[in-house]
């Protein structure tokens, strides 16, 4: 009787592609699927009720979603940027240090190590108009005698997301940033002092491109997370009110899981996957030219 | 004599409220019920009363989930996209039910007749629907009432200013128009607001509705086609535009839901406050409220049709259709909602859904004036009290109105430009689900 072997490495491998199979290729061409269907979590048979493109049509003509897209754009610009600057800064002067560093490093993740939850509902307090502590302290200290609607005005809860982002998410650059620092060779720093590079000729043009790859890792990193915003910004405004704080995966959720229509939201949900590709390219072809122009090769 | 015997023990077990299922000793031995109930403290007294079900039934309940309603929603459809309902048992609400049309089961087949005839009927009726009673409601019976601060009535100089202002005595308002003039009345920003309302998702959704019914006019057509772009709605929204605009609600109103109300009227910076039921123990609790002492009750408003506003939900237990042992499913469901469980229920403060358990929680009531005057207060608006309308898209309808309800009320839109939109989003939701 004939039994098929199959080549060993195949056999070892055979687990992870089980795995992956079950945990990501089967829901991911489920979910492809079920966008072009009329599907709705209470109406299962949905599941087979083919509408063509009608989902993908439907979000390109939906001006809320395309106003959701944008503002997760901005967040994510503004947020990654404000980040960077902070987490390089924190990193240049904990990498100061010679006493206690190791202390400061570990404090430095404390905000890493809260439920993004928590953090959503810590900052919708301190942001409450009526009692929070941000407009309590203004009025006992006498600079407003007004209650501010923080997560009211757009343009206010878009800085008390941004807030709360920054807030938890500032030491992922810090800690990538601070490893760069580490791994720099000295001895292009030392010739640049002894060539007479002032301290800021030194960090712009010898520290910084050693840094740069470190970076673009910690964007690369942080635009995926900050695309897929939703749970902070769901506990603080609910992507609301009169959807000023919308954002991708706000209005996706309440699509998918509290209007049932998971077609439509999986359709969504595939158009913005389209963005954290981008972003993803984007910041990986950044992350080979910094390399490259170390001579680290691409 | 016999007959005599047996009929006055069963005049005894109907006045006594236990008409409703007598239990036989091991009627379900060996099953096992499994349950998805809704779970927090205030429900887990009616719980603990489980095992005398279990001594008397010999079956056992096995609790698989238990979250908050929201949460339970979304479960509940997971369930249902998977094919998995493997429980049988579950705690429902009369605002969620309609989503799920295939989800329950008729209990009418299940449960005696007498026993249905002993809910209070507006309430049995919600829990029908499309003929089939899918729920028996438990205690937790909801209608917002008017919470307010007594001393601001008491007040001559305050009353004099408010009728030279007004034109009229300063009372404990009877209509929304009257609600409206005192809440600016009251108003001083930011110390302290004339009212507040829940601004976002279905709370608004909620309460714009009820506002509409009390002006005369309807949220949907018999065709479930938009009907509230009329001037009733439009006369509705601006309620809340006018609140807004004139500074007598918080500014964050907008981001508020229920736990942010409850504990603002409680913090004394709010006059006036339409709430539920389960506050009127924390309001008056001097641990826990500023307002202690200070709180009266009345009736909710009228709107402009003279009707009062009356949105109203309920707590139920269902069977589902896939239930291998609907029998002892719906016992358990009797048992956890039969007088006996409402008395407990109740007694914590939540009104009852049993005729007879009304009569009981006022009879209690009459040594406690506070108490009386929160029962009297419900009891009065309960009788005109409505449901969500009776279509599985309510929660989708909502979440396409409330975004335009509060753009109105922020000023982004005009009262017009958010009820055509919202109308026009509604009807394309009705349109795109066939509903016609």
């Amino acid at each position: 009787m004939y039994r098929m072997r199959l080549p060993p490495w195949l056999v070892l491998l055979m687990p992870a592609f089980v795995i992956l199979l079950a945990v990501i290729a089967i829901p991911l061409v489920l979910s492809l699927y079920s966008s072009f269907t009329a599907f709705q979590l209470t109406r299962p048979e949905t599941i087979s009720k083919w509408i063509g493109t009608f989902n993908y049509e439907k979000a390109m003509g939906d001006a809320n979603f395309w106003a959701a897209f944008g503002r997760t754009v901005l967040l994510l610009t503004v947020a990654l940027n404000l980040e960077m600057l902070l987490g390089l800064g924190l990193a240049l002067m904990v990498a100061k240090v010679t006493r206690g560093q190791r202390l400061l490093r570990t404090m430095m993740m404390f905000p890493m190590m809260f439920s993004p939850i928590l953090v959503g509902f810590q900052f919708k307090f301190i942001f409450n108009d009526n009692v929070g502590l941000l407009n309590n302290a203004l009025q006992s200290l006498g600079l407003s005698d007004v209650a501010i609607p923080w997560l009211v005005d757009g343009n206010l809860a878009f800085i008390a997301i941004v807030t709360a982002e920054v807030w938890t998410s500032t030491s992922v650059f810090a800690i990538l940033i601070l490893a760069g620092l580490f791994a720099i060779p000295q001895d292009p720093v030392e010739a640049a002092r002894v060539d007479g590079c002032t301290p800021w000729q030194t960090f712009r043009y010898v520290t910084l491109p050693f840094l740069m790859p470190f970076i673009y890792i910690a964007m690369a990193i942080r635009s995926l997370d900050v695309a897929r915003a939703y749970d902070i910004v769901q506990v603080m405004t609910a992507g609301g009110p009169a959807r000023r704080t919308e954002l991708l995966w706000t209005l996706i959720g309440r699509t998918g899981y509290v209007d049932a229509r998971m077609g439509y939201a999986n359709a969504m949900g595939y158009i913005a996957i389209l963005l954290s590709i981008l972003f993803t390219v984007y910041f990986f072809r950044k992350l080979t030219t910094a390399r490259t122009s170390l001579g680290m090769g691409g | 004599m016999k007959t005599f015997a047996a009929s006055s023990t069963l005049a005894l077990l109907a006045g006594l409220g236990l008409a409703s299922v007598a239990l036989a000793e091991g009627e379900f031995a060996g099953i096992t019920i499994d349950a998805k109930l809704i779970g927090g403290q205030q429900y887990e007294a009616l719980y603990a009363r489980i095992p005398e079900w279990e001594a008397k039934t010999g079956a056992k309940v096995n609790i698989v989930s238990q979250k908050n309603h929201f949460e339970l929603d979304k479960e509940f459809k997971a369930d249902i996209a998977a094919g998995s309902i493997t429980w049988c048992v579950g705690s429902n609400h009369s605002s969620f039910a309609p989503q799920y049309p295939a989800l329950y089961t008729d209990l009418t087949p299940l449960v005696p007749a007498e026993t249905v005839a002993g809910f209070v009927g507006a309430n049995i009726a919600a829990a029908t629907l499309d003929g089939k009673l899918v729920m028996l409601p438990r205690a937790q019976f909801d209608v917002s009432a008017l919470y307010y601060q007594k001393s601001l009535y008491a007040d001559p100089a305050r009353a004099e200013a408010f009728k030279a202002e007004y034109g009229y005595d300063l009372a404990v308002p009877e209509t929304w128009d009257q609600f409206r003039d005192q809440a600016m009345f009251f108003a001083d920003p930011p110390n302290f607001y004339g009212t507040q309302y829940a601004g976002k998702e279905e709370g608004i959704a909620g309460r714009f509705y009820e506002l509409v019914v009390a002006n005369g006019g309807k949220l949907f057509n018999d065709d479930f086609s938009p009907a509230f772009n009329s001037p009733e709605g439009k006369m509705a929204l601006q309620w809340f535009v006018d609140l807004y605009k004139a500074g007598a609600v918080p500014p964050g109103t907008t981001n508020y839901l229920w736990d942010d109300l409850g504990n603002g009227f409680a913090s004394g910076t709010i006059a006036l406050n339409l709430d539920w039921p389960g506050w009127s123990g924390f309001f008056n609790d001097p641990s826990a409220s500023k307002v202690a002492g200070n709180v009266g009750v009345a009736p909710a408003p009228k709107g402009a049709a003279g009707v009062r506003t009356g949105w109203s939900g309920f707590h139920g237990f269902s069977v589902t259709e896939a239930c291998a042992n609907k029998e002892a499913a719906a016992s358990l469901v009797d048992f956890l909602t039969n007088e006996d469980s409402q008395k407990l229920e109740s007694a914590a403060g939540p009104l009852p859904t049993r005729t007879a358990v009304w009569d009981h929680v006022i009879a209690q009531a009459a040594s406690d004036p506070y108490k009386a005057e929160v029962l009297a207060a419900f009891q009065e608006t309960a009788k005109t009290a409505f449901p969500v309308p009776k279509t599985p898209y309510w929660i989708e309808a909502s979440n396409l109105i409330y975004p335009e309800l509060q753009a109105a009320i922020l000023g982004d839109k005009t009262v017009d430009e958010a009820l055509q939109t919202a109308s026009d989003a509604v009807d394309g939701l009705m349109r795109e689900n066939g509903v016609y």
